[in-house]
């Protein structure tokens, strides 16, 4: 027990690993591909049994993080194999386990062709994830970022619907251009380093953040704003943020249920969990000077995504427009640099993955009965499936934030703290730190919009089209997976304060790191200077 | 500070309802089992609601302080935080009382009214579900709560309205109510925010959660300077932007201009719905959110301003539409619509206390009225249209007999409750007039505007109401009138697209064409006991709140508990006036001067022993006879209403109105074509098709191509790779760069 509790990051990671190869290796010897799946299940579980292990442990390390681990790689470029959780990646490790079981049951007989590569993909995806949550070296986290990539390109590619090639294809060359201009930036921070203070360079988070805490980097200017964007445009796809979306919809589209399920869920969130994680951590200067234009982006793609995702004809393409959307709420939050909007942008991290994966496990229950997700294919359906129909308009409810349910929590921190941030200008006459939450706030508007018309067409009125008439309502598998993000769904809506407060510590430090030590006061100059910029 | 537990009883026992009813009734399918969960648990509440207004620690509704009830801390981050706790004052707990009391009348009635349905259980878990949220609406301490009572009843009015799911005009409306309603909700939730970067807290009232002190943020901004209005203000935020963005909240929520549309659509639920939700309840929300701020308003003078001039419009417009509808559900959702404006128009000049007098007699008798209207649509075997009724008083007597008395009442005849509260509203509108000098409009002082508009919708009301009542109880038989039926029927598609198609509903068994035996029966007594209890309540529940002017006519001395229970609750300019002067107020001295003198000698001790002499002191006999005099005036008013309404009718009940008030203006043809067209339109062929598909993905295929057009001259490769071996080129160009980058940096660094 000791000994688990001391590696539990790396079990965390390996032991999907171990599961692939045990796959793959039952598969060989067996010639017996159909038992993959309980072997695949029996490895997410026992991975997500252990991730409870992280609720033990109280012991932060010097550096701040719980089950740090710190041993030496290649020591050749000074490279570790550092891992920890703090507060920001807590909730998104168990996220990411808690997925898992929940996705490789939704497509539980709708695999078609080559089981054991798509779990052994599924479970290395699973190892990738929680690596890009808990590394604190550069490289590794580089590494596990990229690893990620190639899992769910090959899910899209092989498993995906009719447009799966040029939706994996786009999927990879949107994410791995933003990745590679990350790698250039984290190889020029090792050089900084070494040439800034004299030693060998280093990849490893916790110095980097200290030296350049100490100013000893000296990150700002043009330095610091083309490391930054180097960075944040690698991100920022990953998020996706608005312009920079449009590889979501496809990959959405044509991914197979488990696949959009932890893209929505879990992969989008590595995009917004780095921005925090690194950019305004390391770069603080050139993420306040430039978050008016990642809070005027999220703000069109707030209202963007929401606008698009009303008219589209295909409701899963719907869904994913609407993350477009709701993950802007997330960036708002965040570079509204408030602790309400920070804590905000974390909560509505995992409500996403919580109310977006139902949706697309719903979407994808459907698709299995009918082989189609054309919205005019449908309706009446109320009719045939009532309880389908019911929860469909429970998560419908959760993803609008209604209150009491999970997204309301978020949502309304975000647009709180926005609404108090000094992020944007401020005159006598306009606030735009208001006009920018007014806007997002409509968002919300179109989320009902978009939402209840599409569940007005596909399950209110008669049912008028025959095939529609015969469905079976959901089996008891399908209850059985929605159960735990419904019950989610209500328990983070009315009782947010565990979440809240596991995330706090760290947040609050990520919130005065970035405004710059006590609150507000060099923000405040900070601001002063881009409104001058603005000026010129 | 009181505390008491059982007040969180009052929300739960409704949602345990809803719960059961969802869990275990849906399995029994036991109408028996249904209903007596629903009521019951109804029954709950409203007797603790009453337990703890009228008897608890001397009764909630009496108190100095509220009664409170912590639950547990909801959202807290950083100074911001959000408790779920309840408290009952002066204000929530008259709620409480009509809420619950009117609630269980009308889920009685429903069990009569629902039977032989086949989602019974699930009617009453909703209508359950409802209870809970209204309940909490009103009985929350902080605004985060109430926005979640807020929200909670804008989807269990969703659910409801789309309860005949079947229908197409009821999921139309049904998504038109929830998204006129959200637009509503922007306004409030951006409003709380505001409020709470002005003040600090949400909170309505001071108390003390686990050893931190809780400030009440209406007391803080009732506190504050009043606020003047400059355009600017509005996104730099002071307590005018707050008062104007709640008031949008209101809009929605009660149905206001312009965001009315959708609670005439909203008749297409279950009638008891049309009483509960859209009659007695959910549609005061508005009022009871703008009365709970009065501190905020009466500091932002331009809100209070445009509260007035948007309820009286509303009032007055939506009258015009009710004149000509044939639906008898729509005459009373129109009717609901103005009353309401009437509620807006009394908070706009101040009289807050006439908005929540007149919000509870309107509860009564409209609940009545539309409960009497499910009586005959029920009797009418779900015939809604009034031009095919006629006589119904022949067929039933009770029904006739109690809706008389909701006709007596809305039209404004004493000593019918409406009478008290409508007038109440009309002479304060009329008496700012004697502070208010500076808002003037076409050379006349604006409030004197809104009095006369005031004034002609009261006549309006009288003649739509008269000629409902006609076209339903009077005059000749028409229900077999088959080829009249039919021609209507006709005429009334053409017209009316959407809101006529019953006929093709299998499910709700609306007979079109009635059968030559038919003959319309009266209602069974669970639906004609509460139209009975109402009818009295719609007699004899405007005499709590009588005016002392007329009171003194019959020497009763001064009678009017209700303003002396509301009195509290608020707040006193007149304590805060010496640091006022400077403020410009359109009807900031809403009350005569005398009443403020009156309000400003007494302190909060002194008030329950001395208020008779306070009162004394503030009416002079000349304010005594005017009100008076305009009493007389409603009076003659509404009986040449209801004189125009039979004189027009008696022999031509279907006799032809304008086109343009029968087509309500055409405002939803409007809507559509300049704002929900465009906006779509922009989205699919702007946004999606031209932006998203042909700008952003034009440019990354452009790349893609660009990148292949190089690789292709240097190598050949299979088809099918191209695009993949594109990527990696591509890749390789950008490491290359980075390079550059990099040694630049260096150079830089």
């Amino acid at each position: 027990m000791n000994y688990i509790t001391e590696n539990l990051l790396t079990i965390l990671i390996l032991l999907p690993v171990f599961g692939a190869i045990s796959v793959l290796g039952h598969s060989m010897f067996w010639k017996n591909e159909s038992q993959a799946k309980w072997i695949t299940l029996f490895w997410v579980v026992v991975n997500f049994v252990i991730s409870l292990l992280l609720f033990g442990s109280s012991q932060l390390s010097a550096n701040g993080f719980y089950f740090e681990k710190n041993v030496p790689w290649i020591e050749a470029i000074n490279t570790n194999y550092h891992v920890g959780v703090d507060g920001l990646s807590f909730w998104l490790v168990i996220l990411t386990t808690f997925i898992m079981p929940i996705a490789i049951i939704s497509t539980w007989g709708a695999v078609e062709k080559r089981h054991t590569a798509f779990y052994v993909f599924l479970l290395l995806l699973e190892s990738a994830m929680i690596g890009v949550f808990v590394s604190l070296d550069l490289l590794v986290f580089y590494l596990f970022f990229e690893a990620s990539l190639v899992p769910m390109f090959f899910l899209i590619g092989i498993w995906g619907g009719a447009n799966r090639i040029y939706s994996a294809v786009k999927f990879f060359i949107y994410t791995a251009l933003g990745s590679l201009l990350m790698l250039v930036a984290i190889i020029a921070l090792y050089y900084i380093y070494a040439a800034k203070m004299g030693t060998a360079g280093t990849f490893d988070y916790v110095l980097l953040v200290n030296a350049a805490k100490l100013g000893n980097l000296d990150l700002v200017g043009t330095t610091g704003t083309l490391l930054f964007f180097a960075f944040a445009l690698a991100f920022s796809i990953k998020v996706p943020l608005f312009p920079v979306h449009t590889w979501l919809p496809d990959a959405h589209t044509d991914a197979p249920t488990a696949g959009s399920v932890i893209l929505a869920a879990v992969l989008l969130k590595m995009g917004t969990y780095g921005l925090m994680r690194f950019n305004f951590t390391l770069f603080p200067e050139a993420s306040r000077e430039f978050a008016p234009i990642f809070i005027t982006l999220a703000v069109i793609g707030i209202i963007y995504g929401a606008l698009v995702a009303m008219v589209q004809t295909d409701v899963k393409r719907l869904v994913a427009y609407s993350s477009v959307s709701h993950m802007g709420f997330v960036i708002l939050g965040m570079f509204s640099f408030t602790e309400q909007g920070m804590q905000g942008a974390l909560y509505q991290m995992l409500n996403h993955g919580v109310s977006t994966g139902a949706l697309f496990l719903l979407v994808g229950f459907i698709y299995e009965r009918r082989h189609t997700r054309a919205i005019s294919d449908f309706g009446g359906l109320a009719n045939s499936m009532p309880l389908y129909a019911t929860l469909f308009v429970f998560t419908a409810m959760s993803s609008v934030g209604l209150p009491f349910l999970n997204g309301f929590v978020g949502e309304f921190l975000i647009m709180l703290g926005m609404w108090k941030s000094h992020a944007l200008t401020i005159t006598s006459s306009v606030n735009w730190n208001y006009v920018a939450t007014m806007f997002a706030g409509t968002g919300v508007i179109f989320a009902a919009v978009y939402l209840l018309w599409m569940i007005q067409r596909v399950f209110f009125g008669k049912i008028t089209n025959a095939k529609n008439k015969g469905l079976s309502d959901l089996s008891w598998r399908e209850i059985g997976l929605l159960a735990p993000l419904l019950f989610l769904m209500v328990y983070m809506g009315v009782y947010p304060t565990p979440f809240l407060n596991k995330a706090k510590e760290t947040v609050v430090s990520i919130q005065q790191r970035v405004v710059g030590g006590e609150k507000g006061g060099s923000f405040e100059k900070a601001e002063v200077k881009t409104e001058n910029q603005l000026k010129h | 500070m009181t505390e008491n537990n059982l007040l969180s009883l009052i929300i739960f026992a409704p949602l345990f309802g809803a719960a059961l009813n969802w869990v275990v009734g849906g399995k029994l399918k036991n109408e028996l089992f249904s209903g007596a969960v629903a009521c019951g648990t109804i029954a709950v509440s409203c007797i603790v609601a009453f337990y703890i207004a009228f008897f608890a620690d001397g009764g909630a509704m009496f108190a100095d302080k509220p009664t409170l009830d912590h639950l547990w801390t909801w959202i807290q981050v950083g100074n911001f935080r959000a408790d779920f706790g309840l408290g009952m004052d002066h204000l929530s707990a008259i709620y409480a009382c009509f809420i619950t009391f009117v609630g269980l009348l009308i889920h009685i009635f429903a069990t009569g009214y629902m039977h032989g349905d086949s989602g019974f259980y699930r009617f009453f878990a909703y209508l359950n579900l409802f209870m809970f949220s209204m309940l909490t609406l009103i009985l929350a301490d902080n605004f985060l709560l109430m926005f979640v009572g807020w929200e909670g009843v804008g989807l269990c009015s969703y659910l409801l309205i789309g309860y005949y799911i079947k229908k197409d005009e009821a999921r139309v409306a049904a998504k038109k109510a929830f998204v006129a309603n959200r637009i509503g909700d922007w306004g409030v939730i951006m409003g709380v925010f505001l409020l709470f970067t002005l003040t600090g807290s949400i909170s309505f009232y001071d108390k003390v959660v686990d050893g931190e002190k809780v400030n009440s943020a209406l007391n803080i901004a009732s506190a504050m300077s009043a606020d003047p209005f400059t355009w600017g203000a509005i996104v730099a935020g002071g307590l005018t932007s707050v008062a104007v963005l709640l008031f949008i909240g209101a809009t929605g929520k009660s149905a206001q201009i312009p965001l009315f549309v959708w609670l005439p659509d909203a008749m297409a639920g279950p009638t008891p719905v049309s009483a509960l939700i859209h009659a007695a309840t959910m549609v005061t929300a508005g009022v009871y959110m703008v009365v709970r701020c009065n501190g905020i308003y009466q500091n932002a003078p331009t809100a209070m301003f445009i509260v007035a001039i948007i309820g009286c419009a509303t009032a007055i417009f939506a009258a015009t539409i009710g004149l000509a509808q044939n639906d008898i559900k729509k005459v009373l959702a129109y009717s609901t619509v103005s009353q309401l404006g009437y509620m807006f128009l009394a908070c706009g000049v101040g009289a807050f206390v006439a908005a929540i007098f007149h919000v509870m007699t309107h509860a009564f008798f409209k609940a009545l009225l539309f409960l009497g209207s499910g009586s005959v649509i029920h009797g009418m075997h779900h015939e809604q249209d009034m031009r095919k009724m006629g006589n119904l008083k022949k067929y039933m007597p009770i029904t006739f007999i109690t809706m008389m008395t909701g006709w007596l009442a809305i039209c404004g005849i004493p000593i019918w409750a409406g009478f008290f509260s409508k007038d109440e509203i009309l002479y304060k509108t009329f008496a700012t007039h004697a502070s208010a000098s500076q808002a003037t409009l076409f050379g006349q002082p604006v409030n004197m505007i809104l009095w006369v508009f005031g004034l002609i919708t009261a006549v309006m009301t009288a003649v739509y109401m008269t000629r409902m009542m006609w076209m339903t109880f009077f005059g000749n038989e028409r229900f077999h009138d088959e080829a009249d039926v039919h021609a209507y029927a006709e005429h009334g598609h053409d017209d009316d697209h959407v809101h006529d198609s019953h006929d093709d509903d299998d499910e709700e068994e609306h007979h079109h064409a009635l059968q030559h035996d038919f003959k319309p029966h009266e209602s069974p007594w669970t639906m004609t006991a509460p139209l009975v209890i109402l009818a009295v309540l719609s007699t004899l529940g405007g005499l709590v709140g009588i005016p002392y002017a007329m009171s003194s006519i019959f020497g009763a001395g001064d009678v009017n508990k209700f303003e002396h229970i509301l009195e509290p609750v608020i707040a006193k300019k007149g304590e805060h006036e010496a640091e006022k002067k400077e403020a410009k107020h359109f009807f900031q001295a809403a009350q005569p001067a005398k009443e403020k003198a009156g309000e400003h000698s007494e302190t909060k001790t002194e008030k329950a022993g001395e208020s008779k002499t306070a009162e004394h002191a503030e009416h002079s006999p000349e304010e005594i006879w005017t009100e008076q005099k305009l009493a007389g005036l409603s009076v003659l008013l509404a009986g040449l209403g209801i004189f125009i309404g039979w004189f027009m009718f008696k022999d031509n009940p279907l006799r032809k109105m304008p086109k343009l008030l029968e087509n309500k203006w055409y405002i939803d043809e409007i809507y559509n074509k300049f704002i929900i067209d465009p906006i779509t339109n922009f989205s699919r062929k702007g946004l999606w098709q031209g932006f998203d598909l042909g700008v952003i993905d034009g440019i990354v295929h452009g790349v893609g191509q660009f990148v292949t057009a190089i690789g292709s001259i240097a190598r050949s490769f299979q088809v099918g790779f191209v695009r993949s071996y594109a990527a990696f080129i591509l890749l390789g160009a950008l490491i290359v760069l980075g390079y550059f980058i990099y040694y630049g940096l260096k150079l830089v660094g």
